[in-house]
């Protein structure tokens, strides 16, 4: 799973036949450990009620399909996760 | 989800006959952060009826074949949504119609 922050949230006006309706669609960076952006983005679909700023796990590839709100939906990135903390060797790198 | 712009179209008459009827569009990658284009280039599925200049966003890999117009199709990059705002950090990156 990839670490990223949400940064801002992507509005379509027109999607797919037999995708989620009602879904929202953020704007992530993936990050390092500590909260770091590496300046690569993605559009993912969040079902965990995610908002700006937070950390979040997110799935990639077929894997975005087997959560029971994503089956058989045409996604391959999908924010699973919203990051409390991280411990790196005992030190804590992140915290919400 | 990876963000691009429609730049074209792709015509082939030669092809696999589960693809006769599906529409291949020339897509130019964009950065989804400011959206500005990456000179790298994609042939994608259309499913939502996507025009040239319309900013989407499409799915790749086994994904692709997931939406109506392409399930079992051999598809492995699709075209699920047209864009019509991004934002980042509160401010827009991309508005649709207000390109500069």
């Amino acid at each position: 799973m990839m670490m990223a922050k949400v940064v801002g949230t992507v509005i379509p006006n027109q999607i797919a036949a037999g995708v989620l309706t009602g879904g929202k669609w953020l704007l992530v960076e993936r990050c390092d450990q500590s909260g770091k952006g590496k300046g690569e983005f993605h559009i993912a679909l969040d079902i965990v009620d995610a908002g700006p700023g937070e950390l979040v796990l997110v799935c990639q590839g077929s894997t975005a399909r087997q959560t029971h709100q994503t089956t058989d939906q045409p996604l391959d990135a999908l924010i699973v996760a919203i990051i409390d903390l991280i411990d790196q060797e005992d030190v804590t790198v992140y915290k919400k | 989800m990876q963000l691009a712009k429609v730049v074209g179209s792709v015509v082939s008459t030669h092809k696999s006959e589960q693809l006769t009827g599906l529409k291949l569009m020339l897509l130019e990658k964009m950065d989804a952060g400011t959206a500005t284009l990456k000179k790298d280039y994609v042939i994608a599925i259309d499913s939502v009826e996507a025009g040239p200049g319309d900013v989407v966003f499409y799915v790749t890999g086994s994904s692709a074949r997931m939406t109506d117009t392409t399930r079992n199709k051999p598809s492995d990059a699709t075209i699920i949504a047209i864009v019509d705002s991004i934002d980042k950090d509160d401010k827009y990156v991309y508005q649709r119609g207000k390109e500069s």
